[in-house]
Protein backbone atom coordinates (compact mmCIF):
# COMPACT_ATOMS: atom_id res chain seq x y z
CA UNK A 1 0.00 0.00 0.00
CA UNK A 2 2.71 2.34 1.06
CA UNK A 3 4.72 1.26 -1.91
CA UNK A 4 1.84 1.84 -4.20
CA UNK A 5 1.29 5.23 -2.68
CA UNK A 6 4.91 6.15 -3.22
CA UNK A 7 4.74 5.14 -6.84
CA UNK A 8 1.55 7.11 -7.25
CA UNK A 9 2.95 10.23 -5.67
CA UNK A 10 6.13 9.90 -7.73
CA UNK A 11 4.04 9.68 -10.86
CA UNK A 12 2.00 12.69 -9.79
CA UNK A 13 5.10 14.72 -9.01
CA UNK A 14 6.57 13.77 -12.33
CA UNK A 15 3.46 14.83 -14.18
CA UNK A 16 3.28 18.11 -12.29
CA UNK A 17 6.94 18.79 -12.89
CA UNK A 18 6.52 18.15 -16.58
CA UNK A 19 3.57 20.51 -16.70
CA UNK A 20 5.49 23.15 -14.77
CA UNK A 21 8.43 22.80 -17.12
CA UNK A 22 6.19 23.17 -20.10
CA UNK A 23 4.46 26.28 -18.74
CA UNK A 24 6.58 28.06 -16.16
CA UNK A 25 10.04 27.04 -17.34
CA UNK A 26 9.31 28.35 -20.74
CA UNK A 27 7.96 31.64 -19.44
CA UNK A 28 11.09 32.67 -17.63
CA UNK A 29 13.45 31.66 -20.49
CA UNK A 30 11.37 33.52 -23.15
CA UNK A 31 12.26 37.02 -21.91
CA UNK A 32 15.37 37.38 -24.04
CA UNK A 33 14.00 36.19 -27.43
CA UNK A 34 10.88 38.27 -26.88
CA UNK A 35 12.96 41.38 -26.23
CA UNK A 36 15.01 40.72 -29.37
CA UNK A 37 11.97 40.03 -31.49
CA UNK A 38 10.19 43.18 -30.31
CA UNK A 39 13.26 45.24 -31.18
CA UNK A 40 13.60 43.63 -34.61
CA UNK A 41 9.91 44.08 -35.28
CA UNK A 42 10.01 47.73 -34.28
CA UNK A 43 12.82 48.25 -36.77
CA UNK A 44 10.75 46.45 -39.41
CA UNK A 45 7.72 48.66 -38.70
CA UNK A 46 9.89 51.79 -38.87
CA UNK A 47 11.39 50.66 -42.18
CA UNK A 48 7.95 49.94 -43.61
CA UNK A 49 6.71 53.37 -42.52
CA UNK A 50 9.77 54.96 -44.16
CA UNK A 51 8.98 53.11 -47.40
CA UNK A 52 5.46 54.62 -47.57
CA UNK A 53 3.86 51.42 -46.22
CA UNK A 54 1.01 53.46 -44.73
CA UNK A 55 0.21 54.85 -48.18
CA UNK A 56 0.46 51.67 -50.23
CA UNK A 57 -0.55 49.02 -47.61
CA UNK A 58 -2.67 50.74 -44.95
CA UNK A 59 -4.25 47.51 -43.65
CA UNK A 60 -0.94 45.74 -43.03
CA UNK A 61 0.65 48.86 -41.55
CA UNK A 62 -2.23 49.36 -39.13
CA UNK A 63 -2.09 45.70 -38.11
CA UNK A 64 1.68 45.87 -37.57
CA UNK A 65 1.44 49.00 -35.42
CA UNK A 66 -1.45 47.57 -33.38
CA UNK A 67 0.44 44.36 -32.75
CA UNK A 68 3.61 46.27 -31.83
CA UNK A 69 1.66 48.26 -29.26
CA UNK A 70 0.13 45.10 -27.83
CA UNK A 71 3.53 43.38 -27.83
CA UNK A 72 4.95 46.27 -25.82
CA UNK A 73 2.06 46.02 -23.37
CA UNK A 74 2.69 42.29 -23.01
CA UNK A 75 6.40 42.97 -22.40
CA UNK A 76 5.46 45.43 -19.66
CA UNK A 77 3.20 42.78 -18.14
CA UNK A 78 6.10 40.28 -18.40
CA UNK A 79 3.91 38.11 -20.66
CA UNK A 80 6.84 37.30 -22.88
CA UNK A 81 5.15 34.52 -24.77
CA UNK A 82 2.38 36.78 -25.98
CA UNK A 83 4.88 39.56 -26.64
CA UNK A 84 7.01 37.26 -28.79
CA UNK A 85 4.01 36.01 -30.77
CA UNK A 86 2.71 39.54 -31.35
CA UNK A 87 6.16 40.84 -32.27
CA UNK A 88 6.61 38.04 -34.80
CA UNK A 89 3.25 38.85 -36.36
CA UNK A 90 3.99 42.58 -36.38
CA UNK A 91 7.26 41.84 -38.14
CA UNK A 92 5.69 39.85 -41.00
CA UNK A 93 2.92 42.44 -41.27
CA UNK A 94 5.48 45.25 -41.51
CA UNK A 95 7.64 43.40 -44.03
CA UNK A 96 4.59 42.68 -46.13
CA UNK A 97 3.56 46.35 -45.97
CA UNK A 98 7.02 47.45 -47.08
CA UNK A 99 7.09 44.89 -49.86
CA UNK A 100 3.66 45.96 -51.06
CA UNK A 101 4.80 49.58 -51.15
CA UNK A 102 7.94 48.63 -53.05
CA UNK A 103 6.10 46.53 -55.60
CA UNK A 104 3.43 49.20 -56.08
CA UNK A 105 6.12 51.80 -56.74
CA UNK A 106 7.92 49.53 -59.18
CA UNK A 107 4.62 48.82 -60.89
CA UNK A 108 3.94 52.56 -61.15
CA UNK A 109 7.35 53.12 -62.73
CA UNK A 110 6.70 50.26 -65.11
CA UNK A 111 3.27 51.63 -66.03
CA UNK A 112 4.68 55.11 -66.65
CA UNK A 113 7.38 53.68 -68.85
CA UNK A 114 4.84 51.59 -70.75
CA UNK A 115 2.83 54.76 -71.36
CA UNK A 116 5.97 56.49 -72.62
CA UNK A 117 6.63 53.54 -74.86
CA UNK A 118 3.13 53.62 -76.28
CA UNK A 119 3.51 57.33 -77.08
CA UNK A 120 6.92 56.71 -78.63
CA UNK A 121 5.57 53.88 -80.76
CA UNK A 122 2.72 56.07 -81.96
CA UNK A 123 5.15 58.84 -82.83
CA UNK A 124 7.34 56.42 -84.68
CA UNK A 125 4.37 55.05 -86.62
CA UNK A 126 3.23 58.54 -87.46
CA UNK A 127 6.72 59.49 -88.57
CA UNK A 128 6.93 56.35 -90.69
CA UNK A 129 3.55 56.91 -92.28
CA UNK A 130 4.13 60.59 -92.87
CA UNK A 131 3.98 61.32 -96.59
CA UNK A 132 7.34 62.45 -97.82
CA UNK B 1 -7.50 3.11 -2.99
CA UNK B 2 -4.88 2.32 -5.55
CA UNK B 3 -7.24 3.05 -8.37
CA UNK B 4 -8.24 6.32 -6.74
CA UNK B 5 -4.76 7.68 -7.08
CA UNK B 6 -3.95 6.10 -10.38
CA UNK B 7 -6.93 7.10 -12.42
CA UNK B 8 -6.12 10.86 -13.01
CA UNK B 9 -2.53 10.16 -13.93
CA UNK B 10 -3.52 7.41 -16.31
CA UNK B 11 -6.12 9.66 -17.85
CA UNK B 12 -3.53 12.39 -18.34
CA UNK B 13 -1.13 10.01 -20.01
CA UNK B 14 -3.89 8.64 -22.23
CA UNK B 15 -4.80 12.17 -23.21
CA UNK B 16 -1.18 12.94 -24.09
CA UNK B 17 -0.88 9.77 -26.15
CA UNK B 18 -4.17 10.42 -27.91
CA UNK B 19 -2.92 13.80 -29.05
CA UNK B 20 -0.20 12.12 -31.05
CA UNK B 21 -2.22 9.33 -32.55
CA UNK B 22 -5.45 11.07 -33.58
CA UNK B 23 -6.11 13.38 -36.67
CA UNK B 24 -4.16 16.69 -36.88
CA UNK B 25 -5.68 20.05 -36.05
CA UNK B 26 -7.38 21.86 -38.92
CA UNK B 27 -8.47 25.49 -39.12
CA UNK B 28 -9.90 27.56 -42.00
CA UNK B 29 -6.89 29.89 -41.90
CA UNK B 30 -4.50 26.94 -42.20
CA UNK B 31 -6.42 25.51 -45.13
CA UNK B 32 -6.45 28.88 -46.91
CA UNK B 33 -2.78 29.32 -46.27
CA UNK B 34 -2.01 25.89 -47.70
CA UNK B 35 -4.01 26.70 -50.81
CA UNK B 36 -2.17 29.97 -51.26
CA UNK B 37 1.13 28.23 -50.73
CA UNK B 38 0.36 25.63 -53.40
CA UNK B 39 -0.54 28.41 -55.78
CA UNK B 40 2.62 30.41 -55.28
CA UNK B 41 4.75 27.29 -55.42
CA UNK B 42 3.50 26.65 -58.91
CA UNK B 43 4.27 30.16 -60.13
CA UNK B 44 7.14 29.90 -62.61
CA UNK B 45 8.51 33.34 -61.67
CA UNK B 46 8.94 32.56 -58.00
CA UNK B 47 12.15 30.55 -58.44
CA UNK B 48 13.70 33.31 -60.50
CA UNK B 49 12.62 36.36 -58.55
CA UNK B 50 11.83 35.39 -54.92
CA UNK B 51 13.76 32.25 -54.04
CA UNK B 52 14.77 33.48 -50.58
CA UNK B 53 11.27 34.68 -49.67
CA UNK B 54 9.77 31.40 -50.91
CA UNK B 55 12.19 29.51 -48.67
CA UNK B 56 11.10 31.56 -45.66
CA UNK B 57 7.43 31.07 -46.52
CA UNK B 58 8.08 27.38 -46.98
CA UNK B 59 9.71 27.14 -43.54
CA UNK B 60 6.79 28.95 -41.92
CA UNK B 61 4.36 26.69 -43.76
CA UNK B 62 6.20 23.67 -42.45
CA UNK B 63 6.04 25.08 -38.90
CA UNK B 64 2.30 25.54 -39.22
CA UNK B 65 1.86 22.04 -40.62
CA UNK B 66 3.96 20.55 -37.81
CA UNK B 67 1.93 22.46 -35.27
CA UNK B 68 -1.20 21.05 -36.79
CA UNK B 69 0.20 17.52 -36.86
CA UNK B 70 1.18 17.84 -33.20
CA UNK B 71 -2.49 18.52 -32.75
CA UNK B 72 -1.82 21.77 -31.00
CA UNK B 73 -4.68 24.15 -30.21
CA UNK B 74 -6.36 25.99 -33.08
CA UNK B 75 -5.08 29.23 -31.65
CA UNK B 76 -1.46 28.02 -31.79
CA UNK B 77 -1.86 26.59 -35.29
CA UNK B 78 -3.45 29.82 -36.48
CA UNK B 79 -0.53 31.82 -35.10
CA UNK B 80 1.87 29.78 -37.25
CA UNK B 81 -0.51 29.79 -40.20
CA UNK B 82 -0.78 33.57 -40.00
CA UNK B 83 2.99 33.95 -40.11
CA UNK B 84 3.15 31.59 -43.10
CA UNK B 85 0.36 33.37 -44.88
CA UNK B 86 1.96 36.79 -44.50
CA UNK B 87 5.27 35.38 -45.73
CA UNK B 88 3.52 33.93 -48.78
CA UNK B 89 2.00 37.33 -49.45
CA UNK B 90 5.44 38.89 -49.01
CA UNK B 91 6.88 36.43 -51.53
CA UNK B 92 4.14 37.43 -53.93
CA UNK B 93 4.88 41.13 -53.50
CA UNK B 94 8.61 40.64 -53.95
CA UNK B 95 7.89 38.68 -57.09
CA UNK B 96 5.58 41.40 -58.40
CA UNK B 97 8.24 44.00 -57.70
CA UNK B 98 10.93 42.03 -59.51
CA UNK B 99 8.65 41.40 -62.47
CA UNK B 100 7.85 45.12 -62.63
CA UNK B 101 11.54 45.94 -62.48
CA UNK B 102 12.26 43.47 -65.24
CA UNK B 103 9.47 45.09 -67.26
CA UNK B 104 11.06 48.48 -66.64
CA UNK B 105 14.42 47.23 -67.85
CA UNK B 106 12.86 45.70 -70.96
CA UNK B 107 10.82 48.83 -71.59
CA UNK B 108 13.90 51.01 -71.24
CA UNK B 109 15.66 48.86 -73.77
CA UNK B 110 12.71 49.07 -76.14
CA UNK B 111 12.49 52.82 -75.59
CA UNK B 112 16.12 53.14 -76.58
CA UNK B 113 15.46 51.03 -79.67
CA UNK B 114 12.48 53.19 -80.62
CA UNK B 115 14.48 56.37 -80.10
CA UNK B 116 17.20 54.96 -82.28
CA UNK B 117 14.61 54.16 -84.92
CA UNK B 118 13.29 57.70 -84.60
CA UNK B 119 16.76 59.17 -85.05
CA UNK B 120 17.29 56.94 -88.06
CA UNK B 121 13.95 58.06 -89.41
CA UNK B 122 14.75 61.70 -88.84
CA UNK B 123 18.12 61.26 -90.46
CA UNK B 124 16.51 59.56 -93.45
CA UNK B 125 13.92 62.27 -93.73
CA UNK B 126 16.54 64.98 -93.43
CA UNK B 127 18.48 63.19 -96.13
CA UNK B 128 15.41 63.01 -98.33
CA UNK B 129 14.71 66.69 -97.69
CA UNK B 130 18.27 67.55 -98.61
CA UNK B 131 17.96 65.58 -101.82
CA UNK B 132 14.69 67.32 -102.60
CA UNK B 133 16.28 70.67 -101.89
CA UNK B 134 19.14 69.75 -104.18
CA UNK B 135 16.72 68.76 -106.93
CA UNK B 136 14.80 71.98 -106.38
CA UNK B 137 18.05 73.93 -106.56
CA UNK B 138 18.98 72.18 -109.80
CA UNK B 139 15.53 72.89 -111.20
CA UNK B 140 15.85 76.52 -110.17
CA UNK B 141 19.25 76.66 -111.80
CA UNK B 142 17.85 75.22 -115.02
CA UNK B 143 14.98 77.64 -114.82
CA UNK B 144 17.41 80.50 -114.35
CA UNK B 145 19.46 79.32 -117.30
CA UNK B 146 16.31 79.11 -119.41
CA UNK B 147 15.30 82.60 -118.30
CA UNK B 148 18.74 83.89 -119.16
CA UNK B 149 18.55 82.27 -122.58
CA UNK B 150 15.17 83.89 -123.08
CA UNK B 151 16.55 87.23 -121.97
CA UNK B 152 19.43 86.85 -124.37
CA UNK B 153 17.03 85.93 -127.15
CA UNK B 154 14.91 88.96 -126.27
CA UNK B 155 18.02 91.11 -126.32
CA UNK B 156 18.94 89.71 -129.72
CA UNK B 157 15.41 90.41 -130.92
CA UNK B 158 15.65 93.94 -129.59
CA UNK B 159 18.97 94.38 -131.31
CA UNK B 160 17.50 93.03 -134.52
CA UNK B 161 14.56 95.38 -134.20
CA UNK B 162 16.91 98.25 -133.49
CA UNK B 163 19.00 97.31 -136.45
CA UNK B 164 15.86 97.12 -138.60
CA UNK B 165 14.72 100.49 -137.29
CA UNK B 166 18.11 101.97 -138.00
CA UNK B 167 18.10 100.44 -141.44
CA UNK B 168 14.64 101.81 -142.09
CA UNK B 169 15.72 105.19 -140.77
CA UNK B 170 18.81 105.02 -142.91
CA UNK B 171 16.70 104.12 -145.91
CA UNK B 172 14.33 106.97 -145.15
CA UNK B 173 17.25 109.32 -144.71
CA UNK B 174 18.75 107.98 -147.90
CA UNK B 175 15.45 108.49 -149.70
CA UNK B 176 15.17 111.97 -148.24
CA UNK B 177 18.73 112.66 -149.24
CA UNK B 178 18.03 111.38 -152.71
CA UNK B 179 14.90 113.53 -152.93
CA UNK B 180 16.86 116.52 -151.69
CA UNK B 181 19.57 115.67 -154.14
CA UNK B 182 17.03 115.47 -156.93
CA UNK B 183 15.53 118.76 -155.86
CA UNK B 184 18.95 120.32 -155.77
CA UNK B 185 19.73 118.78 -159.15
CA UNK B 186 16.47 120.12 -160.53
CA UNK B 187 17.20 123.55 -159.15
CA UNK B 188 20.67 123.44 -160.63
CA UNK B 189 19.25 122.41 -163.99
CA UNK B 190 16.70 125.19 -163.82
CA UNK B 191 19.18 127.80 -162.62
CA UNK B 192 19.88 129.05 -166.15
CA UNK B 193 16.18 129.39 -166.85
CA UNK B 194 15.55 131.97 -164.09
CA UNK B 195 13.00 129.69 -162.48
CA UNK B 196 10.98 130.98 -159.55
CA UNK B 197 9.39 128.99 -156.79
CA UNK B 198 5.77 130.02 -156.39
CA UNK B 199 2.81 128.48 -154.62
CA UNK B 200 1.82 126.79 -157.89
CA UNK B 201 5.26 125.19 -158.15
CA UNK B 202 8.35 126.10 -160.11
CA UNK B 203 7.54 128.69 -162.77
CA UNK B 204 9.84 129.55 -165.70
CA UNK B 205 9.10 132.74 -167.53
CA UNK B 206 10.10 133.09 -171.19
CA UNK B 207 10.21 136.86 -171.84
CA UNK B 208 9.04 138.83 -174.87
CA UNK B 209 12.55 139.04 -176.24
CA UNK B 210 12.58 135.29 -176.89
CA UNK B 211 9.83 135.68 -179.47
CA UNK B 212 9.76 137.72 -182.62
CA UNK B 213 7.74 140.94 -182.31
CA UNK B 214 4.07 140.13 -182.82
CA UNK B 215 5.17 136.62 -183.75
CA UNK B 216 4.78 133.27 -182.10
CA UNK B 217 8.03 131.72 -183.28
CA UNK B 218 10.87 131.41 -180.87
CA UNK B 219 14.12 133.28 -181.37
CA UNK B 220 17.36 131.27 -181.23
CA UNK B 221 17.70 132.36 -177.57
CA UNK B 222 14.15 131.14 -176.99
CA UNK B 223 15.03 127.80 -178.60
CA UNK B 224 18.01 127.45 -176.25
CA UNK B 225 15.74 128.06 -173.29
CA UNK B 226 13.30 125.49 -174.65
CA UNK B 227 16.16 123.05 -175.11
CA UNK B 228 17.20 123.48 -171.46
CA UNK B 229 13.61 122.88 -170.37
CA UNK B 230 13.42 119.79 -172.55
CA UNK B 231 16.61 118.51 -170.90
CA UNK B 232 15.07 119.03 -167.46
CA UNK B 233 11.91 117.20 -168.50
CA UNK B 234 13.94 114.34 -169.91
CA UNK B 235 15.86 114.03 -166.67
CA UNK B 236 12.60 114.22 -164.59
CA UNK B 237 10.28 111.90 -166.52
CA UNK B 238 7.51 112.05 -163.92
CA UNK B 239 7.06 115.78 -164.21
CA UNK B 240 4.72 117.52 -166.64
CA UNK B 241 4.43 121.19 -167.73
CA UNK B 242 1.62 123.70 -168.16
CA UNK B 243 2.52 126.30 -170.78
CA UNK B 244 0.60 129.60 -170.36
CA UNK B 245 0.73 132.49 -172.85
CA UNK B 246 0.12 136.21 -171.94
CA UNK B 247 0.12 139.53 -173.83
CA UNK B 248 -0.08 143.27 -173.02
CA UNK B 249 -3.33 145.14 -173.40
CA UNK B 250 -2.38 146.77 -176.74
CA UNK B 251 -4.72 145.79 -179.56
CA UNK B 252 -7.89 143.77 -179.64
CA UNK B 253 -8.41 141.29 -176.84
CA UNK B 254 -9.36 138.51 -179.21
CA UNK B 255 -6.17 139.08 -181.17
CA UNK B 256 -4.17 139.06 -177.93
CA UNK B 257 -5.94 135.87 -176.88
CA UNK B 258 -5.08 134.19 -180.15
CA UNK B 259 -1.47 135.45 -180.00
CA UNK B 260 -0.96 134.16 -176.45
CA UNK B 261 -2.29 130.74 -177.45
CA UNK B 262 -0.04 130.59 -180.49
CA UNK B 263 3.06 131.52 -178.50
CA UNK B 264 2.24 128.85 -175.89
CA UNK B 265 1.66 126.33 -178.66
CA UNK B 266 4.98 127.16 -180.31
CA UNK B 267 6.74 126.41 -177.04
CA UNK B 268 4.92 123.13 -176.95
CA UNK B 269 5.87 122.34 -180.51
CA UNK B 270 9.50 123.14 -179.77
CA UNK B 271 9.44 120.82 -176.74
CA UNK B 272 7.79 118.05 -178.79
CA UNK B 273 10.45 118.46 -181.45
CA UNK B 274 12.99 117.96 -178.70
CA UNK B 275 11.44 114.58 -177.87
CA UNK B 276 9.01 115.41 -175.05
CA UNK B 277 5.71 113.49 -175.25
CA UNK B 278 2.69 115.71 -176.05
CA UNK B 279 0.65 114.32 -173.14
CA UNK B 280 3.21 115.80 -170.72
CA UNK B 281 2.51 119.31 -172.07
CA UNK B 282 -0.67 121.32 -171.50
CA UNK B 283 -1.21 124.66 -173.25
CA UNK B 284 -3.37 127.70 -172.28
CA UNK B 285 -3.68 131.20 -173.76
CA UNK B 286 -4.81 133.93 -171.37
CA UNK B 287 -4.46 136.98 -173.71
CA UNK B 288 -4.08 140.26 -171.84
CA UNK B 289 -5.33 138.81 -168.53
CA UNK B 290 -3.10 138.37 -165.48
CA UNK B 291 -0.56 141.14 -166.16
CA UNK B 292 2.53 141.18 -164.03
CA UNK B 293 3.20 144.93 -164.61
CA UNK B 294 1.42 148.14 -165.70
CA UNK B 295 0.38 148.42 -169.39
CA UNK B 296 0.85 152.21 -169.38
CA UNK B 297 4.52 152.23 -170.26
CA UNK B 298 6.74 150.30 -172.67
CA UNK B 299 8.78 148.35 -170.10
CA UNK B 300 5.66 147.25 -168.24
CA UNK B 301 4.05 146.10 -171.44
CA UNK B 302 7.20 144.20 -172.38
CA UNK B 303 7.05 142.34 -169.01
CA UNK B 304 3.43 141.47 -169.61
CA UNK B 305 4.24 139.89 -172.99
CA UNK B 306 5.50 136.50 -171.85
CA UNK B 307 5.07 132.75 -171.68
CA UNK B 308 5.03 131.11 -168.24
CA UNK B 309 5.87 127.44 -167.92
CA UNK B 310 4.62 125.82 -164.68
CA UNK B 311 6.56 122.71 -163.74
CA UNK B 312 4.53 120.06 -162.01
CA UNK B 313 5.52 118.39 -158.74
CA UNK B 314 7.27 114.98 -158.75
CA UNK B 315 3.94 113.15 -159.28
CA UNK B 316 3.08 115.13 -162.46
CA UNK B 317 0.29 117.38 -161.10
CA UNK B 318 0.06 121.11 -161.93
CA UNK B 319 -2.27 123.63 -160.40
CA UNK B 320 -4.52 125.43 -162.87
CA UNK B 321 -4.77 129.13 -162.57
Amino acid sequence: MMNNNTVSSLLTVCALAAAALTLGGCTSSMKEPATTSVAVSKAAVDNAAGADGAQFAPVEMAAARDKMARANQAMAAKDYKTALALADQAQVDAKLAQSKANSAKAQAVSNALQDDLRVLREELNRANNKPQ
Amino acid sequence: MKNYYRTPAALAIVALMAACSSTPTSTPLLENTRAEYRQIEQNSNVGTYAQLELKQASDAMREANLSAERRESAEKVDKQAYLARQKIALTQEVMKKKVAEADVAAAAKERDAIRLAQRTNEANQANASAQQAQLAAQAAQQEAARAQAQAEQAQRNTQDAQRATEEARAKTAEAQARTAQLEAQLEAQLADLAAKKTERGIVITLGDVLFGTDQSSLTPDGMRSAQKLADVLRQNPMRTVLVEGFTDSTGAASYNQELSSRRAASVRDALMQMGIASQRISVRGYGQDHPVAGNDNASGRQLNRRVEIVLSDASGVTKQR
